[in-house]
């Protein structure tokens, strides 16, 4: 037998539980719109940093001298400083281009792959150690890209070469092998563990290959790639390059692109998938057709956040990219980004001076950018999970 | 009524009757469990301690932290210097922050530190924006002089370099006198290592930056394939890995793995190695003084900490650290002259 409740709080108490509770409403959106307004903030201060540069009396800079091909901002007595900033906005753009081609076949495969094959358990097991990569500081990556990958790259280059051509095309044989197998061994080698048992494979594939590139180096180019390149082609290896810089920022991007990726493909309803191929498509014309069709603006955001974190990171370009000042198309040079360029030298600019001013206005075109692909990204999202309460509705 | 409001009332009840809602009476704070007190007088000597101890010491007394900011060539020896500093006045501790030596002259001017380590002399534009802040120039002390080796991998058998043949390896300028760049090991005359020759320095940011230019490149400009890093053991590291690199370093960062290249002299084919004797006599021109800018006011003397950190800076005691480290200790002569800047007063 329960004691009974004392009698309801008088209406003063009323008046003050419903007064805190208005208070905490209240503090709560100050704390939303306040994340929001520092956001801005931090575009406005930039902003206003870099006015001074082209609206002041004597504007100090012209437009045309930021459309030159050196930077050369330090200077001894008597010199006049070079800032063209053409070099440094190519080298953000070579950057992130090869970073996204490295992770974005990677980082889409696998949400397909494991969104619409996997068994959930290989999936609970595959979502956490791709977000361990998640959480690996740009910084190491970067140190072990520039220290021991560029070295190890430069010294087996046609090893590696032949590593990025051999395992994807490896993988394809695989699966056409696999289609003429006897139904016993399928059934054995279920297409939803193919990321266990390919592992073998394609671990024979990649010794192989690293085993017999000495040997094709020798028959194919004389015993030096490098030279054969350079001879050839004109292509300057050097050994911090695009594809050093690819695979490093890869690394690092392909989580985000994954998990965002996932998102999407999960969220298409199951029944659209299953109603196709209870119409007879094939596993692949479902894929194709049906689902990624629905998943588009989902895969298409997880693809622009991944572009907004490759064009803005900095310690992995810093340290894996030699930070050369050159414009070239070869993704065997080096390349140097405007993040990695304020990291370098604001720190010791003249506060208030030209240098000074062109550093923020560097940063302020990388916040526009990540600003405007980031918006962009989470509007194509909500569209899409309006889309997929509708398809769920009308199923 | 909800479950929330429920709760609000059993404990607002047991309020009224009396009861203890934590284990205790309400309003008798000061009594509690025997945990309870001993945190809260663990709490009141910790405010005590602290208390006590950000009493002002006199400005004169060495105590204190010393700070800071500037060269990241001078960061070892700044440390060393201030363990030493510690060890005759245990008082006392020095606080350093090393980015590299354009970062002085800004911490100085916004009075951030009043000493700044930096491996270049101050620019005119530096010194004047000193000088509009505070109103009078920043001292200048020299406490010691630095090499610039030029470094290969330790497999690469050259023997030496002239100034014009470095020149035409590392800039796009050629002010030095080479006619042709040399882009390529045959054209040193070397059969190993082949190839293309690869480049490292350091950036922008650096001093070593601005002497090699100065000297080796006489006033021309680096080639743009130049890799850059960001401090000089960055490019010992970066050389060692690369057989068909080069690079140049500070004396004091190079370990086993890399070699260093003397100066071959064009005229005489006299060999200089990078030395204490060599940058004295001045045969090895990619040398640099280290200085100390301090931030005094002409007429007051400096702070006690301060003081006592730069008499031991040129003292002997000092320079021996500076030979133990690896960089080119002042000659006497200088040394004094340096100690008679620190008590007159700064000239510019």
């Amino acid at each position: 037998m329960t004691e009974p409740l004392p009698p309801r709080p008088e209406p003063r108490r009323q008046w003050s539980r419903r007064l805190r509770d208005r208070l905490a409403t209240l503090l709560i959106t100050a704390g939303g719109l306040g994340v929001v307004a520092a956001v801005l903030a931090i575009g406005v201060f930039l902003a206003l940093e870099v006015a001074p540069l082209f609206l002041a009396a004597e504007a100090s800079l012209g437009w045309g001298e930021l459309w030159r091909e050196y930077w050369q901002p330090g200077t001894l007595p008597g010199e006049t400083p070079a800032y063209g900033m053409l070099p440094l906005a190519w080298g953000t753009l070579k950057a992130a281009f090869w970073a996204l081609l490295f992770a974005i076949p990677l980082a889409l495969g696998a949400a397909i792959h494991s969104a619409l094959y996997m068994p959930p358990r290989l999936r609970s097991r595959l979502k956490p150690t791709l977000e361990m990569m998640e959480a690996m500081p740009g910084v190491v990556v970067g140190f072990v890209a520039g220290l021991v990958l560029a070295p190890w790259v430069e010294r087996h280059l046609a090893g590696a070469l032949a590593l990025a051509l051999v395992l994807p095309a490896g993988m394809l044989l695989a699966g056409m092998a696999w289609t003429r197998l006897p139904p016993g061994l399928r059934r054995r080698l279920l297409p939803g563990w193919a990321g266990l048992w390919l592992m073998p494979w394609l671990a024979l594939l990649a010794t192989l290959s690293l085993w017999l590139s000495p040997v094709l180096e020798g028959l194919l180019f004389n015993g030096d790639l490098r030279h054969w390149l350079a001879a050839r082609f004109g292509l300057d290896y050097a050994s911090r390059n695009a594809l050093i810089v690819g695979l490093a920022m890869g690394f690092a991007v392909i989580p985000g692109i994954y998990a965002l990726a996932e998102d999407a493909l999960t969220g298409v309803p199951a029944s659209l998938g299953e109603g196709a191929q209870a119409l007879g498509a094939t596993r692949w014309q479902s894929l194709w057709k049906v689902v990624l069709p629905a998943a588009a603006p989902g895969v298409f955001s997880a693809v622009m956040i991944g572009a907004g974190r490759a064009v803005g990171e900095t310690m992995i370009v810093l340290m894996a990219s030699g930070n050369t000042a050159l414009m070239t198309l070869s993704p065997l040079e080096g390349m140097r980004s405007m993040a990695a360029t304020i990291a370098i030298e604001l720190p010791e600019a003249v506060p208030g001076g030209v240098h000074y001013r062109l550093l923020f206005l560097a940063a302020l075109a990388l916040f526009a950018f990540t600003f405007l692909v980031n918006t962009l990204a989470e509007l194509v999202r909500a569209r899409l999970r309006r889309r997929y309460r509708r398809l769920e509705a009308a199923t | 009524m909800s479950e929330s409001e429920a709760m609000v009332y059993a404990v607002g009840a047991a309020h009224q009757r009396g009861t203890a809602v934590c284990g205790q009476p309400p309003g008798q704070w000061w009594r509690g469990s025997p945990r309870r007190q001993l945190t809260r007088l663990g709490v009141a000597l910790l405010l005590a301690f602290c208390l006590a101890g950000s009493a002002r010491a006199a400005d004169d007394e060495v105590v204190g932290t010393l700070g800071a900011v500037g060269s990241d060539t001078l960061a070892g020896l700044m440390l060393r210097w201030g363990e030493a500093l510690t060890e005759r006045y245990p008082a006392v501790r020095l606080q350093l922050q090393a980015s590299g030596s354009a970062s002085a002259p800004t911490a100085l001017i916004a009075g951030t530190t009043r000493l700044g380590p930096m491996s270049r002399p101050m620019s005119e534009a530096e010194r004047d924006a000193f000088t509009a802040r505070h109103g009078y120039p920043p001292l200048e002390i020299e406490v010691a002089r630095d090499a610039l080796a030029v470094i290969v991998h330790r497999h690469n058998p050259l023997e030496s370099l002239t100034l014009a043949e470095l020149d035409a390896i590392f800039s796009r300028t050629r002010r030095c006198g080479a006619d042709e760049p040399i882009d390529d090991w045959s054209q040193l005359g070397l059969a190993e290592p082949t190839g293309r020759i690869v480049l490292h320095g350091r950036n922008v940011a650096s001093g070593t930056h601005d002497v090699i230019r100065l000297h080796g490149l006489c006033g021309g400009n680096f080639r743009l394939n130049v890799n850059e890093h960001p401090g000089s053991a960055a490019v010992v590291a970066a050389v060692a890995a690369e057989s068909a690199a080069i690079g140049f370093a500070g004396l004091n960062h190079l370990t086993p793995s890399v070699r260093v290249i003397p100066r071959r002299d064009g005229e005489s084919g006299e060999r200089h190695p990078p030395s204490p004797a060599t940058v004295a006599g001045g045969d090895y021109p990619l040398a640099r003084s280290l200085y100390l800018y301090v931030n005094r006011r002409p007429g007051e003397p400096l702070p006690g900490p301060e003081r006592a950190f730069l008499d031991l800076v040129l003292s002997q005691e000092g320079q021996s650290i500076v030979e133990e480290l690896g960089f080119v200790p002042l000659p006497a002569a200088a040394r004094a002259r340096q100690l008679g800047r620190l008590s007159d007063g700064p000239v510019g």
